[in-house]
């Protein structure tokens, strides 16, 4: 059996298709973009990496967008997905690596309609430990404390920059593994030198 | 019910729409996010808006509650619970607070605090509070991004110069992180500030102008108001001054509907009736202990 043979079968084997499993799945991303810095860790048995596809599973589909920046979706899931691509400048939901700077500028929404800023999904190593982030802001009682391992710097800045003229603005979610945790355009995030 | 629809009956891409206009709405705090409402098999105005995002919400995990005006009883609460619990085989529904994971309420958010594991659902009538100044919606759209709220405010000005307070009784304006001013949905001034702050997501749908909007947990929620009159809930004193009291149990911090009579005379009781009943045990508990 070819890898990539074994891998589509047992993504299809793993549930992350069916409806019940997005439906908490999707609860519980919800409650990771209603508090920022709470780590919700993915339930069900899943292959590694299978955390991102029933992340994507569960938010998309042929109504909406995605730019595939680094290319970490094979063929047979970008089509399983059914979601059309678009370039990273465009797509609604925006799948990239963490470990590098961002090198486009995602839609920031407009000021009638800023629900159109981009989401974008962030693959990074580990949520947990790492680099220790304070944040702010709707959804956080006060300030919290999270450490992530995987995110370049540079998203930090971009997520500062794109998200200086509320409403306009983007939403990350960053996966690792099969945690996610949010970091909605109203977080105020410090790095903790 | 014929066994040929989805749990939940909406079918999953009508779901997941309802899903990402949701995180859209809790990262944009206070916006209405588009989206297409789903023909139901119930006429709008009937929570079709709330109704849509429990169902897109739902899970054989979830315990419902549904209230309306405070009650588990009356007809349109009944018929609501009853389409879930016929369309989402294996979830639990319930009229006790504490056991619920989802609460779908018109007009009422309840009296005991919420728990950050629970999410209410409002149903909304009319979403855009900016209506009453401005009929355009692509303008008042860019009203709401400016944040320029300068003529509802003078709208509620008039009321004060006309009547010497701010008269709103129902759907009083909020602003929420300092940015978007909502309409909170039918609820009284009593449960406005319980947007402030809540320790639990508060989810708003509006069914027949296909809007969803939310104030997430943690989050800033300010009745709008003027320095030299401040915002006031309900006040429940009787001519002497005294705070009425619940009829039935004879809580005196709650809000409270009014009877009346045959003689005429006025009654006050509980609009929260699981909370009613809740405090009533708990003084039979009470009573028993100590004649015991
Ligand atoms: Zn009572």
């Amino acid at each position: 059996m070819s890898n990539n043979f074994k891998a589509a079968l047992q993504s299809t084997l793993s549930g992350i298709w069916q409806a019940d499993t997005q439906q908490r799945t999707f609860r519980q991303i919800m409650n990771a973009f209603a508090r920022p810095g709470v780590i919700e860790t993915l339930e069900g048995e899943f292959l590694e990496g299978d955390g991102m596809l029933l992340t994507l599973a569960t938010l998309l589909d042929g109504a909406t967008t995605l730019a595939d920046v680094d290319g970490l979706l094979s063929e047979h899931d970008l089509a399983r997905l059914e979601v059309s691509t678009l370039a990273a400048e465009q797509a609604r939901f925006v799948l990239t690596h963490g470990k590098v700077a961002p090198a486009f500028m995602p839609s920031l929404g407009t000021l009638e309609s800023p629900d159109t800023g981009a989401t974008i999904i962030l693959k990074i190593q580990e949520i947990g430990s790492g680099n220790r982030l304070k944040l702010t802001g709707p959804g956080v009682d006060g300030a919290c404390e999270v450490a992530v391992n995987g995110l370049h710097p540079a998203w930090l800045a971009a997520h500062q920059e794109w998200n200086s003229a509320f409403p306009l603005g983007v939403d990350m979610l960053l996966v690792a593994e099969h945690q996610v945790m949010a970091l909605p355009r109203t977080t105020r995030i410090e790095e903790i030198k | 019910m014929s066994a040929g629809y989805n749990f939940g009956f909406l079918d999953e891409h009508a779901k997941k729409e309802v899903r990402r206009a949701i995180l859209k709405a809790i990262s944009i705090p206070g916006y209405q996010v588009p989206y297409s409402s789903r023909e139901m098999p119930m006429g709008r105005g009937f929570g079709t808006g709330g109704l849509q995002i429990t169902l897109s919400l739902i899970g054989a995990n979830d315990t419902l509650k549904v209230i309306d005006q405070g009650s588990d009883d009356s007809v349109n609460a009944v018929n609501l619970r009853q389409f879930i619990e016929m369309t989402c085989p294996g979830i639990d529904t319930t009229t006790r607070l504490s056991e619920a994971t989802l609460i779908q309420s018109r007009h009422r958010i309840p009296e005991t605090p919420l728990k950050p594991e629970q999410v209410l659902v409002l149903q909304v009538p009319y979403p855009d509070p900016l209506v009453v100044v401005e009929p355009s919606e692509d303008k008042r759209k860019i009203m709401h991004g400016e944040a320029d709220y300068a003529r509802l405010l003078v709208k509620l000005y008039e009321d004060i110069v006309k009547f010497d307070e701010i008269t709103i009784s129902h759907r009083y304006p909020t602003r929420i992180n300092d940015h978007y001013v909502i309409d909170p949905s039918p609820i009284p001034r009593w449960d406005v500030p319980k947007l402030d702050n809540s320790p639990a997501l508060i989810l708003f749908g509006a069914g027949r102008e296909k809007k969803i909007y939310a104030v997430p947990p943690h989050t800033k929620g300010e009745p709008l108001a003027f320095e030299d009159v401040p915002f006031r809930v309900e006040d429940f004193r009787d001519a002497q001054g005294k705070r009425r009291a619940c009829a039935r149990c004879g809580a005196t911090d709650t809000f409270l509907d009014e009877f009346m009579n045959e003689d005429g005379s006025k009654r006050y009781q509980c609009s929260d009736s699981d909370y009613c009943d809740e405090t009533l045990e708990a003084d039979m508990m009470t009573e028993a202990t100590t004649h015991a």
